[in-house]
């Protein structure tokens, strides 16, 4: 049986707050509510996350959801053994049991079928029928469920259902203000301040040509990112070139007037 | 004898009785100096000397420098084109080769002396610019393109010729690697990037009887960019737009308001303005010091010459670089005055500006408003930076302009609306504003040139017309009429639909234990025997993601023999089987009037249901015009690209046979839409084709190859076949 104690996050997280996301969070937690953060990627909500386990002192339990994964792969499936089968709880029945937060990622990643197994544990009843193994699990009351989901890039597909997204409280995330966001990259990537207000700069650039031929500008983690290669000695032309513009873009003429853009803001 | 004697000798003997012009021959036959082209240059010159080309065409010809090879083949056109165009037009044409040496322009020259030969001399005039925009070799594609898109309409061929008329700006503009529209969306990206907001960027047309714009203007937030820069190569074009578009950044982001002009003289006015270039772009390279980087290399002046426009340009470098050493007093006194100024203030811009127009007035430099061109290239004309008030008091050259400004600011007021939310656009496709009566236009298209092998941009202009409401009720009973037909094809729908997952039993491999199957295996396994493998369970999701245009052709010959009333029943039928299947799709009529009108009628988006709303346009569908299928799959192409959907389809419904007023060999067509399909598969997007009658059916296989299509003789198995064929097609 694996340990929800190798769950428990033992350093505090940086997170730097820039709303009363804190706030919010400790009150749903108060009365075990369900979290949905929302949120473009790269802006910190998985940070956050680990963030608050770490001032609640809760195991934090994180699946990546995937077009792939099945109920099974939440809840746990019967596996063989020798001359047996033997029945493994999956990630959301460890956290079920053992009283963690158990942080769904990119929720509208998996399909909606798989998702409906939260639902139990997201309303008044608060429990986790073991279908396969004929058990209903009644959850520790420490139990937390959160999910993350990036309402931008998801076609009409793939989104969550009526029924699953009126379980949550919803926390909204952006790229923070251009100081804020200066503070943190310069943290994160243990870079100067004035460096870090160029890379911010440079975010902006690129966030303003969302909608315009980019599905999204570049996160806080890719200009955390460019300034690691910058001070890893790279010029931050190249670093941004690297670090934001390719990985942003196949299209030649946005990867070109993002360059042009890019460059305007290098002195 | 005399058939036998070279044609040097006989020019010789020809030109004997006339001086000047012997003499003139034997410089030039003394520089081929015995080269082998050397006789079939004099026979050339002989040829166009009995061609009665009279001295000044001789003249010019035997007085041109260049290889011996060369200067024979010079005389051979020249010899043609005088025959068939005279004189005149041969030196026109001679004069222009003669400027540009460019070996492309003879067959240009030589076709249209064969085929407008009035236009030459306009051609010979518009040479240099068109070379410029297009290249010596794209110079003949260009006269085959005015040639073929004016016809018969000789007014507009001068025009075309002239350079006046928009499709000959817009095909020179397309031109290699210049010109505005190659640039406009990395520019509008770029801008957009930096401002946060898209900028209103358009093409600065020439105005009547103008030379072509050579500079940016502004004018209240509108960036108006000259189509392309005259003199400036195509490689240097990307920069010095990146560099204009930042200047104009740089004043709208200082977002000064007009100022009155008020007393100020031309000259001041200049002044003014070029203080202000400095002041906004100091402001914006605080913010983005990368700019510097752009317009540096424009700025080139050195400290020598007093004239009006030396000066000026000395300024705008000392203003620009801190690091230029200028010790002319005006500079350096301007060069502290701007220092002493706030930044933030547009009006010191115009009270230094005043102040150093009088210096210069004292000092009696000359300044010349009407002549006078803005330097650097990068910067705008500023005349977005004054307001003029009551016209009258605007001195007389700065009024000139001003109309000017006011012209083009309306135009670009008119056009700016409509281009929104268009940009998205689709690969070639160029959105374009401008309504017709009671069309309005969607897009303009490529068309492939079947005789010159090349491909027309923006050649069909697709539009849109509204529909027109029919009966339902006689559809209805139509569809009530085939009863078996739609039970067998809601059988179909729901077999295709899908459903819940499919759990799999007894797999290779899978996600879960399939208890059953272990038990089995255990017991084998205990059993001694050989245990099965498959003791995995997984589910298949039957996903459709499949989305579809299906374009119905209502031209002329749909209304023969009831074809239209069966495509309407047959596509009612289908929409009906699509929509209960879920498939996202979009039905549209065409039928076109020329390639400046194909004309689409809209029956359903793909956002809208397929309701008695959509059914009642398909109803009002009536049979009218031609068919110009390729201009309609590309469109068709265009809006399915735009679904996110793994398959895409576009379903033609013909009579396989394109055909259109302006289009004299159907077989153009029949390319054209090849080339289209071609395009779409290209793109990802499949293209099939229902042929009703087996006449089109040849036609039908050269555009969308042979398994591409399928012909049905009778007619009446259209509404089954179709439905059928789509789910086919959506399993394929």
């Amino acid at each position: 049986m694996t340990s929800l104690a190798n769950f428990i996050i033992a350093e505090e997280p940086y997170y730097r707050p820039v709303g009363n996301e804190v706030a919010v969070f400790e009150a749903a937690y108060r009365h075990r509510l369900p979290v949905m953060l929302k949120g473009p990627t790269g802006c910190g909500k998985t940070r956050f996350l680990e963030y608050m386990a770490w001032r609640l002192q809760r195991p934090l339990i994180t699946v990546a959801a995937h077009e792939d994964m099945t109920a099974a792969d939440l809840v746990g499936r019967y596996l063989l053994a020798p001359g047996q089968t033997v029945w493994h709880d999956g990630p959301l029945t460890l956290a079920v049991r053992g009283g963690g937060i158990c942080y769904i990622d990119e929720i509208v990643e998996a399909r909606q079928d798989t998702t409906v197994v939260i639902h139990p544990l997201t309303d008044a009843r608060r429990i986790l029928p073991l279908e396969k193994k004929n058990e209903l699990v009644a959850a520790h009351p420490d139990f937390q469920l959160a999910i993350s989901y990036n309402p931008g890039y998801q076609s009409a597909v793939k989104d969550l259902k009526e029924s699953t997204k009126q379980r949550f409280v919803g926390i909204d995330f952006f790229y923070p203000t251009a100081d804020i966001e200066a503070e943190i990259v310069a943290r994160e990537a243990d870079i100067d301040l004035t460096l870090a207000i160029t890379l911010v700069e440079i975010g902006r650039r690129s966030r303003h040509l969302r909608g315009q031929g980019l599905e999204e500008g570049a996160s806080t983690r890719m200009l955390i990112h460019t300034g690691r290669l910058a001070l890893a000695g790279l010029g931050l032309a190249a670093a941004a070139q690297a670090a934001v513009v390719l990985p942003l873009t196949d299209d030649a003429e946005l990867r070109e007037a993002l360059t042009a853009a890019i460059a305007a803001c290098l002195g | 004898m005399l058939a036998e004697r070279a044609p040097s000798e006989r020019l010789a003997a020809a030109l004997r009785p006339r001086p000047a012009l012997d003499a003139a021959f034997r410089q030039g036959w003394d520089a081929l100096a015995g080269d082998d082209a050397a006789e079939r240059w004099a026979a050339a010159v002989l040829a166009l000397l009995h061609a009665n080309a009279g001295a000044a065409c001789l003249m010019a010809l035997l007085r041109l420098h260049a290889n011996p090879a060369t200067l024979a083949d010079v005389a051979e056109h020249v010899t043609e084109i005088c025959r068939h165009a005279g004189a005149g037009a041969a030196v026109n044409c001679l004069d222009a080769w003669d400027r540009l040496r460019l070996p492309g322009l003879w067959p240009g020259f030589l076709r249209l002396s064969r085929e407008a030969p009035d236009d030459l001399p306009t051609l010979a005039a518009s040479a240099a610019s068109i070379a410029q925009a297009v290249g010596g070799s794209g110079f003949a594609d260009f006269v085959a393109l005015g040639l073929k898109a004016t016809g018969r309409d000789k007014l507009r061929r001068a025009a075309f010729f002239a350079l006046t008329d928009p499709l000959a700006r817009r095909a020179l503009a397309h031109g290699e690697g210049s010109g505005f529209a190659i640039h406009e969306r990395r520019l509008k990206l770029f801008a957009t990037a930096l401002w946060g907001r898209p900028p209103a960027l358009r093409p600065l047309p020439a105005a009547e009887g103008r030379p072509p714009p050579r500079r940016a203007s502004l004018s209240d937030g509108v960036v108006l960019l000259p189509e392309t820069f005259p003199g400036v190569p195509p490689a240097a074009q990307a920069a010095l737009y990146r560099a204009s578009v930042a200047h104009a950044l740089a004043h709208l982001l200082a977002g000064a308001p007009r100022q009155p002009v008020g007393s100020l003289k031309p000259m001041q006015l200049a002044l003014a303005g070029l203080v202000e270039d400095a002041r906004v772009e100091a402001l914006a390279m605080r913010r983005f010091p990368g700019l510097r980087r752009l317009w540096v290399p424009y700025h080139v002046a050195q400290p020598e010459g007093v004239t009006a426009p030396a000066l000026f340009a000395r300024l705008a470098r000392a203003l620009f670089d801190p690091a230029y050493a200028d010790t002319h007093g005006f500079i350096v006194k301007a060069r502290a005055m701007v220092a002493a100024a706030a930044p933030f203030d547009p009006a010191a811009s115009r009270r230094i500006g005043g102040l150093l127009g009088n210096d210069l007035g004292q000092a009696r430099v000359q300044f010349n408003g009407r002549t006078h061109v803005i330097e650097p290239a990068y910067r705008d004309d500023n005349l977005g930076l004054w307001d003029f008030g009551d016209k009258a008091e605007a001195p007389p050259e700065m009024l000139d302009l001003m109309v000017e400004a006011a012209r083009v600011r309306q135009e670009a007021g008119d056009s700016g609306t409509q281009q929104q939310g268009t940009d998205a656009g689709t690969a070639r496709a160029r959105p374009v504003a401008q309504p017709a009566q009671d069309s309005v236009l969607l897009a303009r298209y490529p068309e492939w040139d079947r005789a010159e092998g090349v491909e027309r941009p923006d050649w069909t202009s697709v539009r849109a017309v509204p529909a027109v409401l029919g009966d339902v009720r006689r559809l209805d009973a139509a569809l009530d009429s085939v009863p078996d037909l739609r039970r067998r094809i809601s059988r179909l729908v729901r077999a295709a639909k899908p459903g819940r997952p499919q759990r799999l039993k007894r797999q290779p491999d899978g996600m879960d234990l399939d208890i059953d199957a272990v038990l089995d295996a255990e017991i084998a396994r205990e059993a001694g025997e050989l245990p099965g493998e498959r003791v995995y369970r997984s589910t298949a999701l039957q996903t459709r993601d499949l989305a579809a245009v299906v374009l119905v052709d209502v031209s002329e010959s749909t209304r023969q023999g009831n074809v239209l009333e069966i495509e309407r029943l047959a596509v009612t039928l289908l929409g009906e089987a699509m929509a209960a299947l879920g498939d996202p799709f979009a039905l549209l009529a065409f039928a076109s009037d020329g390639r400046e009108q194909v004309k689409l009628t809209r029956i359903k988006d793909f956002a809208a249901p397929f309701d008695a709303l959509a059914r009642a346009r398909l109803a009002g569908l009536a049979p009218g015009l031609s068919t110009r299928l390729g201009a309609a799959l590309r469109h068709a192409g265009a809006e399915v690209a735009d679904v996110r959907s793994f398959r895409r389809l576009v379903l033609v419904l013909t009579d396989g046979e394109p055909s259109d007023i302006d289009v004299p060999d159907p077989l153009d067509l029949v390319e054209d839409s090849r080339r289209a399909v071609l395009g779409l598969r290209a793109r990802g997007i499949d293209a099939f084709a229902v042929v009703l009658g087996t006449e089109g059916a040849d036609n039908a296989a050269r555009m969308f190859g042979r398994s591409g299509y399928v012909a049905l003789r009778r007619l009446e198995d259209l509404p089954a076949r179709l439905s059928d064929l789509y789910f086919r097609l959506s399993r394929r």
